[in-house]
């Protein structure tokens, strides 16, 4: 009989590129490819669509970020130069994912700083990178030009565009030839109507990576499982304005209070068991990049993704 | 079998139009058939081919298994969808603890203490680890026997037995065979053994075999012996491999395309540095019965809550009561946030405001379950009933100003909220996250 899974999609998943080798005009020692399946997550021998990809999130503002992830890392979190080259060096993610925490100091104006700051990170690590900008619609425009223009060339993922305010993130991508994610609040509808948005406005296909945003495990988790899944079968049904691959991070996870409460080494522990319990989820729910902040999540998770995308676990290089 | 629409139900039944299934007419009963929100047994005039096209049409696809006796004992099966939000998924996957018949007596009783007392409580629910998994290590009946006695000292929880040798199991069930533990496993070679001790114990069955094809053929030979309460193993060394054949084995099972493969899954989750790995997939993808070692306590917590959130039916989406919740202790100068009664949006707020360390007063009012944005959107958060939750809850008391700060999100009714009330309206930041920035700026009773 040979039975097997039963696949009648006839969607795909678009492919997103994310860093620039020498070739093509960065500084990258390699490029990320997300995207391009034909099928739920891993399903196929072998699977269809790339590789898993494992973001380690920092930032160049440790006092705004939670406690236990920048202790973890040490000394580095001072330094985003540092915290990135420990990143690539120590924790081996498959890209870094740099906020710009700074930015959302009140009367934040120093521009030139997150310039330095982006350019010594690209010095620092040769992986490709996400960087978020500000969270506040007054300061998005000099705040995405000049990330923009920092990492002219490099391809970054650039976030985060939402509903209300997606032109900025936008203008930078286009002008200085990025990708950008696009983030609507657990809602397949509102996810579709910015991919048209930002397609009226000329953002290609290939340039969007959706973030349906991601509760924390025990809080609303399950509303972001299921609007990945729905988001998921949509585009493999041939929705071309959902066909586009998915980033999740648990944002939320380090400040719930479960982790808050934890002391000492409970508390890292408690906050690699809530990051891991809700990436790989989201990764088998079509996320395809999964991002964690705490260092020790980040080879937990890249172990278990391999071995869910690959028929024989083990190697992951 | 592909399942039946409602117009073909439609077909076999009588057409009178007779009311007496409690539907006004025989179309929406078929409607109804088709959505398993009714039973054929409810319509007292259906021919015997009726009943036995509707009978096995409209049966849960996936084979309804109970595990143990008593207060702790489960069932599995009976799931009806692929994904979770087609409908919901019905039955938790039970987890278990295993020991092994060659561990000391005392570490046995160790374990299955901490098993049976274990509970963790979440938003009014106790979640707590369902049994023990006993090994046969020894290849020995004495050993295993003394093994099962270990475990039946101490705690009346549903337990797996775990040996391909029926001598063993015959032992074991010696102990336990009347507390319906979960027999694993059969194969093609000793499934005759394993059956009768199935039958003679009433017991549930787990089959194992190489491939699906090869494991749809074990099923139908028990079924022939007179077992039907199967799961199927579909434990692999391969994770890739597992969520293959979890995801294939519904979806034969949903479509009714192999009904032999209509069984609950067992997964054995004690795989060598990818135990998490193993049970958050078992967990999220179609595992019911996952054996796993002694969980670590951050592990056991995280697994424990992933597994309820995944069980929680999307078409009920929790729901916090409406009213003031107050966060630390707040004094009558503290700040009074509007949010509403969606719970992630409640529990996102509520956890950035505990960070924030600013004592304060939520104020929640009836959105129906929804998030603030799509409250706005539809009208379902309004001037009036915040004018009305405020009377209500009596806020006017419990603070001394008369300042309200409003999600970013509902900032389009900022001016109506404030001449409906009364009070001033201060538009909080759109994401929770940054309520703590905005606070420690923009606060002043």
């Amino acid at each position: 009989m040979g039975i097997s899974t039963i696949s009648d999609w006839t969607g795909q998943i678009g492919v997103l590129t994310i860093g620039a080798i020498r070739a093509e005009g960065g500084t990258r020692s390699h490029v990320v490819r997300i995207g391009g399946e034909k099928d739920l997550p891993c399903i196929g021998s072998p699977p269809t669509g790339h590789m898993p990809v494992v973001a380690y999130e920092i930032a160049d503002d440790a006092g705004r970020w939670p406690a236990v992830a920048s202790r973890a890392a040490g000394e580095v979190s001072s330094d985003p130069a540092a915290w990135a080259r420990y990143a690539e060096t120590e924790i081996r993610p498959d890209i870094i994912r740099l906020y710009l925490t700074s930015t959302r100091s009140h009367g934040f104006s120093d521009t030139a700083g997150i310039r330095k700051t982006i350019e010594e990170v690209l010095q620092a690590t040769s992986l490709p990178l996400i960087i978020e900008g500000s969270n506040d619609p007054a300061i998005d425009s000099e705040v995405y030009l000049t990330i923009g223009e920092a990492a002219a060339g490099e391809r970054i993922l650039l976030g985060t565009a939402e509903a209300n305010r997606y032109r900025s993130v936008a203008a930078a991508a286009m002008a200085y030839g990025h990708s950008i994610i696009a983030q609507s609040p657990i809602d397949i509808n509102l996810a579709k109507q910015l991919n048209i948005l930002l397609r009226e406005i000329g953002i290609p296909r290939d340039r969007i990576a959706i973030d349906p945003y991601t509760g924390a495990l025990g809080y609303g988790f399950e509303y972001s499982y299921s609007v990945m899944e729905r988001i998921r079968t949509a585009a493999l049904k041939g929705d071309e304005d959902l066909a586009m691959p998915m980033i999740s991070s648990a944002v939320d996870s380090l400040t719930v209070k479960e982790v808050r409460e934890a002391e000492g080494d409970d508390a890292d522990r408690i906050a690699v068991a809530w990051e891991l319990y809700a990436m790989l989820p989201a990764y088998l729910a079509g996320a395809a990049i999964v991002s964690a902040r705490h260092p020790k999540t980040i080879p937990l998770l890249r172990d278990a993704c391999s071995s869910i995308f690959q028929a024989h676990h083990g190697g992951g290089e | 079998m592909a399942s039946l629409k409602p117009l073909d139900i439609y077909k076999l039944l009588p057409k009178k139009n007779c009311k007496e299934c409690g539907d006004p007419t025989c179309l929406t009963f078929a409607m109804k058939l088709a959505g398993g929100k009714a039973q054929p047994g409810q319509c007292p005039y259906l021919d015997e081919n009726a009943k036995a096209i509707l009978g096995a049409s409209t049966r849960p696809p996936v084979q309804k298994v109970k595990i143990g006796v008593g207060e702790r004992s489960f069932a599995v099966g009976e799931e009806m969808v692929q994904y979770r939000h087609e409908k919901t998924f019905i039955h938790e996957p039970g987890i278990m603890t295993a020991v092994l018949d060659t561990m000391p007596a005392d570490r046995i009783k160790e374990i299955t203490t901490d098993v049976r007392d274990y509970v963790l409580t979440r938003i009014g629910t106790d979640l707590r680890l369902n049994g023990i998994a006993i090994r046969c290590e020894s290849g020995n009946p004495g050993e295993f026997s003394r093994a099962v006695e270990a475990v039946e000292s101490v705690a009346d929880l549903p337990e797996v037995l775990m040996s391909i040798d029926p001598l063993c199991m015959e032992a074991g069930l010696g102990v336990s065979g009347n507390y319906r533990p979960l027999i694993h496993a059969a194969t093609h070679e000793n499934y005759h053994e394993m059956c009768r001790l199935a039958k003679k114990f009433s017991c549930p069955l787990a089959i194992r075999a190489d491939t699906l094809d090869s494991l749809a053929d074990l099923s139908s030979k028990c079924a022939t012996e007179g077992v039907s309460n199967l799961l199927i193993d579909l434990t692999s060394t391969s994770l890739h491999e597992v969520l293959n054949r979890t995801t294939a084995v519904r979806q034969h099972a949903v479509t009714r395309q192999t009904p032999a493969l209509g069984y609950p899954v067992f997964l054995d989750c004690a795989q060598q540095g990818l135990d998490d790995a193993f049970l958050i997939t078992g967990v999220v993808k179609f595992g019911s019965v996952l054996v796993c070692n002694p969980l670590s306590q951050p592990a056991r917590r995280a697994l424990l809550v992933l597994r309820q959130n995944i069980y929680t039916d999307p078409q009920k989406p929790i729901q916090i009561t409406p009213g003031l919740y107050r966060v630390g202790n707040p004094g009558m100068d503290a700040p009074v946030l509007l949010s509403v009664n969606f719970s992630l949006t409640f529990f996102t707020l509520q956890g950035y405001l505990e960070a924030s360390r600013v004592p304060s007063v939520m104020l929640v009012v009836d959105t129906e379950g929804l998030s603030v944005l799509t409250a706005v959107a539809s009208g379902k958060l309004q001037e009036a009933m915040v004018r009305e939750a405020i009377a209500k809850f009596d806020l006017g008391n419990a603070v001394s100003h008369r300042k309200l700060i409003i999600p970013g999100y509902a900032a389009p009714l900022s001016g109506r909220i404030e001449d409906a009330t009364g009070w001033k309206v201060l538009v909080g930041p759109r994401d929770a996250a940054d309520i703590a920035e905005f606070l420690l700026q923009e606060w002043k009773p």
